[in-house]
């Protein structure tokens, strides 16, 4: 198949100029049959008024004798070498033959007196009118003729000439659309120019809504929501690298502060030990964060590398619940799990955001307390929860735990802390699930509560 | 039992030779990649670490070399943690790899272990000075008394025990322990450990589990 041509444009103008054609085209069909039409009736006519003169002639006349002897007569009333003239007695002889020479009376059907007409095809063509009178001496026929190579020729001329029109037309057609596709689309072009003027300093310009034509508001307004997500994915980007670098200076200045005091004088192997110890502290802190923003990267940037089983959630809690048992007897705290069922979900994902939110829990929480794993199946989806007594989180703040680096407390930074992104990594996690995280505090405690989309797959134990 | 190591980052083969070296393995460096192409071509190695980032003939290359010619155990080294980078690497035939930064202690426990591979069979009853494990029947003595420990615990001790005299990592013991393998900013292993040390060495006057300041923990007898 031919390829469409690859602007706009000219394809507007190519359909415009095949649309006129067709168009064009069925007037001109119809204007040649009329003419057609009109044509034949006439020289219809014309042939049977001849046959009228020649009928009023022999009534006239006294015999056949008389009329032949006045041939001009019939060389000024036919006139012109296209007309043909016989007449017939009853015994098919020629009596009298007016015209061309080369022709023979041709065979008819009798006539029942009115005028009867027919075409001879064949070459050359002929139209016949014929009919029966009585003569002086018996029955005579007459037959008028026409040749229709002349007008075949005019019609075949005629035909030319509309042919040529209608390719004439096609192509003013064609120039026209070209012409009017061109200006129509400028605020096309209008609009990409505006668009493209948009570059990484103005992203926060929309195209404007002034004069804009009602079949590009939809485009207008997909651009106009790209730029928006745009400007944010950019502002996002631009806040985290400089979250990023002040979250970088801190160990950095540790780092580089402790190394030049100690190297300042001498000392003793324990107090370059100790020192060699507390670096590696921060490197330490360093790669985590680094880890931790590659994992948010990743996450963020692809909906890809969900490895999706069945995670059997009591058993997840349990171990999780040993890992940190522990260390949350050291806090004089208990963990209890009671969460059940089998979620289809990431195991290792899932089993990461809630270490995170137990770490969280344990380093909020309450000493003497106890922190429950529990999960529920609700009509927002499947949810888990991570609850623990403590203090509550400020209304103002629970909005923007889930955003990196975020502290409630800003001059709370220790190096044991999770460095401000344990919350966004496991917001990352739920997002990759289709979910959602929830924080929710007040006197009753804090709750952390996963929440999976009501169409992942989970089966309740059965016990 | 020479080992090569091809870096081109100074510092990175620096620390490297000197760790393996202190660890009594004789090693040799080169710090190009064509560099590392003669060397391979002319002697022979227990173990290469090769940098895939290097000038000239890069790691991929080298690993492909090496690959068509011997069965030398590779592990690579890379900044790059791309699941795709990784995936190349095990493809082309290297037997491990890490991702930098990496902690000195992990490097130097899969250098162990891939210098070991196909090697002792893991025993049944372990043993360092008068303390005992006994994997089938799950039980624990020091100087013939029976320790009682949780599984965790044992698992943990079972862990030291097998890797005597090397310094795990806190990200080892967590992911070999708990399976939790991502570097979690808790103490929870320290936790485990000091747990550990109260039933196993506080009773006794000889220690048995040692902390090697920012590095992790080692389970040896020292004299």
């Amino acid at each position: 198949m031919r390829r469409w041509p690859r602007s706009l444009s000219q394809r507007l103008a190519l359909m415009f100029a095949l649309g006129s054609a067709v168009l064009l085209g069925a007037i001109c069909i119809f204007l040649y049959g009329s003419l057609a039409r009109e044509i034949a009736w006439r020289d219809d006519q014309a042939l049977a008024g001849r046959i009228e003169r020649m009928r009023a002639l022999i009534d006239e006349s006294a015999d056949l004798e008389t009329l032949r002897r006045r041939p001009r007569l019939y060389d000024n009333m036919l006139g012109n070498r296209d007309s043909l003239l016989w007449i017939l007695d009853d015994a098919g002889q020629v009596r009298i033959a007016v015209g061309p020479s080369g022709f023979n009376a041709p065979q008819l059907p009798p006539s029942d007196g009115r005028i009867a007409l027919r075409t001879i095809e064949g070459r050359p063509a002929l139209r016949l009118a014929w009919t029966r009178v009585a003569g002086a001496d018996g029955h005579l026929t007459l037959i008028a003729g026409r040749l229709l190579a002349e007008r075949e020729q005019m019609l075949a001329a005629y035909r030319l000439r509309l042919g040529l029109a209608l390719a004439a037309g096609a192509v003013l057609a064609y120039l026209l659309g070209l012409a009017i596709a061109v200006r129509g689309l400028r605020p096309v072009r209008d609009l990409a120019g505006r668009a493209a003027a948009i570059d990484v300093r103005h992203l926060s310009q929309r195209l404007d809504t002034a004069g804009s034509l009602r079949e590009l508001d939809a485009l207008r307004d997909a651009l106009n929501g790209m730029l928006a997500r745009l400007e944010a994915g950019f502002a996002q980007l631009a806040r985290f690298s400089e979250d990023l670098a002040h979250e970088m200076r801190t160990p950095l200045n540790n780092l580089m502060g402790q190394t030049q005091q100690a190297l300042s004088r001498a000392r003793s192997d324990e107090d370059y030990q100790n020192l060699l110890v507390s670096n590696q502290e921060e490197y330490e802190r360093l790669a985590r964060m680094i880890d931790s923003m590659l994992f948010l990267a990743r996450t963020e940037q692809t909906a890809a590398a969900l490895v999706r089983v069945p995670v059997a959630l009591q058993e997840l809690g349990d171990q999780l619940c040993e890992y940190f048992e522990g260390l949350a007897e050291e806090r004089g705290m208990r963990l209890l799990n009671t969460a059940s069922g089998t979620l289809a979900a990431d195991r290792e994902l899932l089993r990461r955001a809630l270490a995170n939110l137990l770490a969280n829990a344990l380093r909020y929480g309450e000493p003497g307390t106890t922190i429950t794993l529990s999960s529920a199946v609700t009509a927002s989806g499947i949810e888990i929860a991570v609850h623990n007594l403590g203090p509550a989180i400020g209304a103002e703040h629970l909005p923007h735990l889930f955003e990196r680096f975020y502290r409630c407390d800003p001059s709370r930074q220790g190096a044991g802390e999770s460095g401000g992104l344990g919350l966004a990594i496991v917001r990352s996690i739920m997002q990759l699930h289709g979910g959602e995280v929830r924080a929710e505090s007040g006197a009753e405690g804090t709750r952390f509560v996963l929440i999976f989309p009501p169409d992942t797959k989970f089966v309740v134990d059965s016990s | 039992m020479t080992i090569l190591i091809v870096e081109d980052e100074e510092k990175t083969a620096d620390y490297l030779r000197k760790g393996l070296q202190e660890a009594g393995y004789p090693v040799q460096v080169a710090s190009t990649g064509h560099e590392g192409r003669q060397l391979i071509a002319k002697e022979h190695y227990e173990l290469v670490v090769l940098d895939v980032m290097l000038p000239g003939v890069d790691g991929w290359e080298l690993l492909r070399l090496l690959r068509r010619s011997s069965g030398t155990p590779v592990m690579f080294l890379t900044a790059r943690d791309a699941i795709e980078d990784r995936v190349k690497g095990l493809e082309l035939g290297a037997d491990d790899y890490l991702v930098k930064p990496f902690s000195y202690a992990e490097f130097l426990a899969r250098v162990r272990t891939l210098l070991r591979r196909g090697g002792v069979r893991e025993s049944e009853r372990l043993q360092v000075a008068d303390l005992e494990l006994d994997l089938l029947r799950r039980r624990v003595t020091r100087a013939g008394e029976r320790i009682d420990l949780t599984n965790k615990e044992f698992a943990l001790l079972h862990l030291l025990l097998g890797r005597e005299g090397e310094v795990l990592s806190r990200t080892t013991i967590a992911s070999q322990v708990w399976q939790m393998n991502f570097d979690s900013d808790t103490n929870v292993v320290d936790v485990a450990i000091r747990r550990l040390r109260a039933k196993i060495d506080d009773p006794h006057p000889v220690k048995l589990i040692h902390t090697v300041r920012g590095v992790g923990y080692v389970l040896e007898a020292r004299a």
